[in-house]
C-alpha cells in the first residue's frame, strides 16, 4: 500500500546535509540527475522557499559547472517534460535522482498526486520495485524526525 | 513549522557561517571533493547569493581563521554552526583531531558544553545510519 497523498502532513521538510555519492558520477549524469530535480520542482507550478532550498542544495552537490547550473535554473523557468528527463537518466544517477526527488516532492509537507504518479513512473523508468516509491516516502519521514531532533538538540544545547 | 535559524540570518551572518564551515572542512589539512560537495551544498541550502558564493570559494585556499570568525559571534548562529559543522566535519568518514580541536572551540563559542557537543555527534551517526538505508532501498 503507498501513502496517500499529503503523507506528512504538517511536518515541513528540514534541509541538511550528508555524505553522498552524487558528486562522483559522470558530469553528464550529473548534469540530468539535476534536470530531473528541476521538473519536480516545478511539477506542481509553484516553487516554495523550502522547494527552492532543497532545490539549491542538491545543485551545490552535484558540484556542476556554472554553464550547467545556469542551464538548469533555465529550465525552472521552461521546465522539461518528464519523458526528456528520463531519456537521459538511468542507473546510479537515476537511482539518486529518485531519491532527492522524493524529498524534494516532500519539501513542502505534503506530496501531491502529480508528484505521486511522477515518482512512480521514475521508479518504473529505473526498473525498481514496485513499492520502491512507498519505501522512499517512509525513508523521507524518518528523515525528516532526524532533521527535527537536531533542530531540537540545537535548542537544548546549553553549558 | 520548524524554522531553521538560517532562514533568518543577514548576508553577512550568512557568511561567517559558510567562512566557519569552509574552515572546519579544511581543518584536517586537505578538502577533498566530498568536503567540497558538502560545503557546496550548504551555500545552496542557505541561498547563498552566486556572487558571495564565489568569494567563499577563495577560502578553499585560504580559509578565514577559525579565531576570526567566532569573535563576537552570535550564540545562536554559532550554534547553528555547530551543527553544520559537525555534519561537514563527518563527510570524509572520520573526525580528524584538528577537526575536532575546532568543533570544540565552535561549541564553547556556542556555549555548549562537552556533553552535548557528544550528543550532537551522535546524531550525526544516526544520520549517516538514515541516509544509508536509501541504498538499501534502491537495491545498491
Amino acid at each position: 500500500m503507498r501513502p496517500s497523498a499529503g503523507f506528512i502532513g504538517k511536518e515541513r521538510a528540514h534541509r541538511s546535509m550528508l555524505p553522498d555519492t552524487v558528486h562522483k558520477l559522470p558530469r553528464e549524469e550529473r548534469f540530468a540527475y539535476a534536470r530531473l530535480l528541476a521538473y519536480m520542482a516545478r511539477i506542481d507550478n509553484e516553487l516554495t522557499v523550502d522547494e527552492m532550498a532543497m532545490f539549491e542544495q542538491r545543485l551545490g552537490t552535484a558540484l556542476l559547472s556554472p554553464n550547467q547550473r545556469d542551464m538548469i535554473r533555465a529550465s525552472l523557468k521552461n521546465p522539461p517534460t518528464l519523458e526528456e528527463c528520463l531519456q537521459d537518466l538511468s542507473g546510479e544517477a537515476g537511482r539518486l535522482a529518485l531519491r532527492d526527488a522524493v524529498m524534494m516532492a516532500a519539501a513542502d509537507g505534503n506530496v501531491d498526486e502529480e508528484e505521486q504518479d511522477a515518482l512512480e513512473d521514475i521508479a518504473e523508468h529505473l526498473g525498481l520495485k514496485e513499492d520502491a516509491v512507498a519505501q522512499l516516502l517512509q525513508w523521507t519521514v524518518k528523515g525528516y524526525r532526524w532533521m527535527k531532533e537536531g533542530y531540537e538538540l540545537l535548542e537544548s544545547l546549553e553549558e | 513549522m520548524f524554522p531553521d535559524e538560517l532562514d533568518h540570518l543577514s548576508t553577512h551572518e550568512l557568511q561567517r557561517y559558510a567562512e566557519i564551515l569552509v574552515y572546519i572542512a579544511a581543518a584536517d589539512g586537505e578538502l577533498v571533493r566530498e568536503e567540497i560537495a558538502a560545503i557546496e551544498s550548504m551555500m545552496g541550502r542557505a541561498m547563498i547569493h552566486p556572487e558571495t558564493r564565489v568569494s567563499l570559494r577563495h577560502g578553499f585556499e585560504t580559509p578565514v581563521p577559525l579565531e576570526q570568525s567566532l569573535t563576537n559571534l552570535d550564540v545562536k548562529l554559532a550554534k547553528v554552526a555547530l551543527r553544520d559543522a559537525a555534519l561537514v566535519a563527518a563527510i570524509d568518514g572520520a573526525y580528524d583531531k584538528r577537526e575536532i580541536e575546532a568543533l570544540r572551540a565552535l561549541a564553547d563559542a556556542a556555549q555548549v558544553s562537552e556533553t552535548a557537543l557528544k550528543a550532537l555527534l551522535d546524531w550525526v551517526v544516526a544520520g549517516w545510519a538514515w541516509h544509508n538505508e536509501a541504498a538499501k532501498i534502491l537495491g545498491k
